[in-house]
């Protein structure tokens, strides 16, 4: 039985690159995976919605994209975050966590 | 930026394989899933291309890298249309700057609107300048202008530190520069006082452009003195540099009161004499006052003037006296003389080129068309994963705007270097002519504008017409009936273009042939011609005569040379002198014009120049000042006068002296005396050894050459034996002297030739691309008709066919505008009407070869289409 894929909205998977790619420099592929690992097959994300992203986030500043072998020896872009990438990150962790908690008081008293 | 994205997203498709292969996968199996996982890598690229704002930057780049490949994968088509694009912009924007120059060009003056010229016109004659008599009266009476001068321009020679030179010098009334409000940039200018007296202001003032040339600017250059017919001048003062005269297009060199004209002349002054009319005349209104007031004042005096100059003239003059009227135009750019002689060919001239460029645009909009014919699938495959229509016609638009860039800067370089090459086909050799069409930011933005004026109309029409509707108007082959419409289209147009420029050159270049070819009454080829300054060397009067035939003794002896005479008047000489005459046996009727025209000519001088003796005699040595009068007549005198009878033995007279007989002894072939378009009009001729004291003091001398004209050197040599004081300054044959007379239509014929074939090229090269295209096209539907049977011919015959029903509906229309216009170049045409059917036809059937040849090759490969091959590879 195939796992509903839950579609993110746009400037949610935003933020989510933005913390996977905190932790270091790391390539499209990986990002994708890692989102996937650790939502354990909640979040998939697909390429078509991925890679505009990562071009998106580039374009506004918040990360950065640099041509690195792997340890496979093959060449692929890495993407890490820059200064104003974390404060971006920062500031829609905490706009979420509002958001996310407001949800979440309005579900419980609702009926 | 497109690379490094596909090895993105390649990288990304590869290690999803790889992970799939370590879970167990096939190979295979693992490529498709992550294929199919990935989904269209076009469709992603788009999308993070989109996300990127240096996009419209990128993607100029790109569309214009994509244009040029473009282009070199079709040189040749490519070639011919920057080319014609080019030179139409070229021409056209060449034509532009000498127009605006000539028409638009104000006088570096003060207030140059508030300055008007007198115009005198005669409605047979045209116009005319006034005399210094006229000039005065105006001067003294009219009170709507406060300042009033006059203007005579002449070439001379001068003598500058013992060297002969060659100046153009302008005699000018004393308050030229106060009226224009000229400064003066060193020294001082003359003021209305030189005028007071005849001859005792020996003054100069020089043009900033002469000064730096032929004083290098020095300031030493005030109170140097220069000669002229013995007479001292002092240069006083010079013009700043942005003043030029009052002649556009002329640049004025020396200024000299209009006091001096006795001494620039070298011989008697004209100041005095109501009869000679030598002066352009300008003034300037007084504020507040009209152009019409001005002018009605004028015309007033005028009027009177003509009522005292009747009573004074003889009865057959005062008709043209009261048929003269004056105007007063505007003369804020200048005196309009060049604008007379050169405005009309170069608007017949701006309109070619405007059609040319017309042509250019239709090749450039079909050679785009064709081009997106053949690239509709791909533009059909971005359509539907949602590229915008936007999107694609604007990379189609700057493919255009690609070709129009290089075809607009070249077309620059070609307007500057175009226009130097008119003016001096305007000026041929005439030094006086000085227009100096440097880049103009007007002719700039004109060529700029009509390039991307171009690039609009030939890239947006083609680009909307390809991504109209739907995908599966794009992706059909059958329905693309719509571009094919437009194709033709701009094909006829190219089609009616090109006929009517061929028949325009084609008419041109048959009145220069005419004129050419026509009989002047002459041999021209084979006659050299130059004259001699008699007063310089100190020769006045009878002694002129003496030394003149001596002259044509040491010419008669140069090696080579048939014989040699002189005359005053050479055909062609533009000049005139005519006289009224009593002829013996004939009775004037009253009013009944008893003008004729009149030279002076040396002893065989018809034998030299090989205009046929009908009857009677020519002139020999024989008559001379003792000798009985003598004249001889052309045949249109004879004719008018003598009618069956032989005019030889008849005797004629000059009206104020009726008993002072001449002897008609010959009659002579007509041959041209003003100008070759001008009709034959009766010529009496006088010899010149008979003129006496009164006669000119220079005559023309002309030699008949056997082979080559002889080297200046040795005319000069021959001259000089006679008296070493003789100078030669340059000699020219009689062709040389015809072909600057005819100048205009020189011009003309060569423009219209090269712009009618060059429309030729462009639309044999339309015709070619647009039935190469069209048999690509339709391969499928040529290959079943071969297989079906269909000989090769009739095929090749399907091609020649398409494009005979095109040329039909475009000769058509351009015949029609070829006669509809005809009216425009009627005064230009000589000895051919403008509907000539000759020439219509002529022209007719060379685009209709042309056309067919274009059309042929294509036709010839789609009979050698194979059909096998067409069916399959659909």
């Amino acid at each position: 039985m195939p796992t509903p894929k839950q579609d993110l909205l746009q400037g949610t998977l935003d933020m989510l690159i933005l913390k996977v790619a905190a932790l270091g420099p790391i390539h499209g592929y990986a990002i994708a995976q890692r989102i996937r690992q650790i939502s354990s097959g909640v979040l998939q994300v697909q390429q078509g919605s991925l890679y505009p992203a990562l071009h998106r986030l580039e374009e506004r500043g918040w990360v950065k994209a640099e041509w690195r072998h792997t340890d496979t020896g093959r060449e692929a872009n890495f993407y890490s975050l820059t200064r104003a990438g974390r404060k971006q990150l920062a500031a829609e962790a905490e706009s979420w966590s509002r958001l996310s908690g407001a949800i979440g008081v309005i579900m419980q008293t609702a009926e | 930026m497109d690379r490094r994205l596909a090895k993105e997203l390649q990288f990304h498709v590869d290690r999803h394989v790889e992970d799939l292969v370590a879970s167990g996968l096939e190979p295979a199996e693992a490529r498709r899933r992550a294929r199919l996982a990935f989904g269209g890598s076009a469709e992603i690229e788009e999308a993070c291309r989109d996300e990127r704002s240096g996009r419209w930057v990128e993607d100029f780049v790109r569309d214009l890298r994509h244009g040029l490949r473009l282009l070199r994968r079709s040189p040749v088509f490519a070639g011919a249309a920057i080319l014609s694009l080019a030179l139409g912009i070229g021409a056209n924007t060449a034509i532009f700057s000498l127009m605006d120059l000539l028409m638009l060009r104000r006088l570096p003056v003060r207030e140059p609107d508030r300055l008007v010229q007198f115009q005198k016109t005669h409605p047979e004659y045209g116009r005319g300048s006034l005399s210094y008599p006229a000039f005065l009266q105006f001067r003294q009476d009219l009170r709507s202008l406060h300042g009033i001068f006059a203007v005579a321009s002449m070439g001379r020679e001068i003598r500058v530190g013992g060297a002969e030179e060659r100046a153009s010098l302008e005699l000018v009334s004393g308050n030229y520069f106060d009226v224009l409000g000229v400064p003066v940039s060193a020294g001082r200018t003359f003021h209305s006082d030189a005028d007071a007296v005849p001859g005792a202001s020996p003054v100069a003032v020089i043009c900033d452009g002469y000064w730096k040339r032929r004083y290098g600017a020095d300031h030493a250059a005030i109170g140097k003195t220069f000669e002229i017919n013995r007479t001292v001048f002092t240069i006083i003062g010079v013009t700043p540099p942005e003043f030029f005269g009052a002649y556009v297009g002329r640049e004025c060199e020396i200024m000299i009161p209009v006091s001096m004209d006795a001494e620039v002349r070298g011989g008697r002054s004209w100041l005095d004499r109501a009869e000679f009319n030598w002066l352009s005349v300008m003034g300037r209104l007084r504020p507040g006052v009209s152009l019409e007031r001005a002018e009605a004042e004028a015309r007033t005096i005028f009027a009177r003037s003509k009522q005292e100059n009747v009573a004074r003239a003889r009865a057959t003059e005062r008709s043209d006296i009261l048929r003269q009227s004056i105007d007063l135009i505007p003369a804020g750019n200048g005196f309009d003389e060049l604008r007379n002689r050169f405005s009309e060919p170069l608007a017949v001239l701006m309109g070619l080129v405007a059609l040319v460029l017309l042509i250019a645009c239709a090749n450039l909009a079909n050679l785009l068309l064709a081009k997106s014919a053949s690239r509709r699938q791909e533009i059909a495959l971005r359509l539907a994963i949602g590229a915008g229509r936007g999107r694609i016609v604007r990379q189609m638009m700057a493919e255009g705007l690609l070709l129009a860039t290089i075809g607009g800067a070249l077309g620059v370089l070609i307007a500057l270097n175009l226009a130097g090459a008119l003016v001096t086909m305007m000026s041929n050799g005439d030094r006086r002519i000085a227009l100096s069409p440097g880049p103009d930011l007007r002719v700039l933005a004109f060529a700029a504008g009509a390039s991307i004026l171009g690039c609009l109309l030939f890239s947006l029409a083609p680009a909307l017409h390809s991504t109209r509707a739907g995908l599966q108007r794009n992706m059909a082959e059958a329905r693309t009936s719509g571009r094919w419409r437009l194709g033709r289209t701009l094909i006829v147009a190219q089609v009616a273009i090109s006929l009517f420029l061929l028949v325009a050159a084609g008419l041109f270049g048959r009145t220069l042939w005419n004129l050419y070819s026509m009989d002047a009454g002459f041999q021209r080829q084979g006659l050299t011609s130059f004259s001699v300054n008699m007063r310089k060397a100190g020769y006045a009067g009878e002694r002129v005569r003496t030394v003149e035939s001596r002259i044509v003794e040491e010419l008669s002896g140069i090696p080579g040379v048939e014989s040699a005479s002189l005359v005053l008047l050479l055909p062609v000489s533009g000049g005139g002198w005519d006289g009224h005459l009593v002829v013996g046996g004939y009775t004037h009727a009253p009013g009944e014009d008893n003008k004729a025209h009149l030279n002076l000519a040396g002893p065989h001088y018809f034998r030299t120049m090989r205009t046929p003796v009908i009857a009677g005699r020519e002139f020999d040595e024989r008559d001379g000042p003792g000798s009985p009068r003598v004249a001889v007549v052309n045949e249109t005198f004879a004719r008018y006068y003598f009618k069956g009878r032989s005019a030889v033995g008849g005797w004629l007279a000059f009206e104020p002296t009726p008993a002072k007989r001449f002897e008609i002894v010959g009659v002579v072939k007509d041959m041209t005396y003003r100008n070759l378009r001008q009709t034959f009009p009766r010529t009496v001729y006088f010899p010149s050894a008979q003129s006496g004291a009164d006669g000119p003091d220079w005559h023309s001398f002309v030699i008949r050459s056997k082979g080559p004209a002889p080297p200046r050197a040795a005319i000069a040599a021959a001259v000089q034996r006679v008296d070493a004081k003789f100078r030669v300054p340059e000699t020219r044959t009689i062709e040389e002297h015809i072909a600057r007379s005819m100048l205009q239509e020189r011009m003309l014929a060569a423009l219209a030739a090269a712009f009618g074939l060059l429309a030729l090229v462009v639309a044999a090269l339309g015709i070619y691309g647009v039935m190469a295209f069209q048999v690509a096209r339709r391969r499928r539907e040529i290959g079943v008709r071969l297989a079906l049977g269909a000989r090769p011919a009739d095929v090749t015959g399907m091609v020649l066919g398409d494009v005979a029903r095109l040329l039909l509906p475009g000769a058509a229309i351009g015949l029609a505008g070829a006669l509809a216009l005809s009216g425009v170049v009627t005064t230009m045409m000589y000895g051919i009407k403008p509907t000539d059917p000759l020439t219509l036809a002529a022209a007719a059937a060379v685009l209709a070869l042309v056309a067919m040849a274009a059309a042929w090759l294509p036709g010839r490969a789609a009979a050698r289409l194979n059909p096998v091959e067409t069916l399959r590879c659909e």
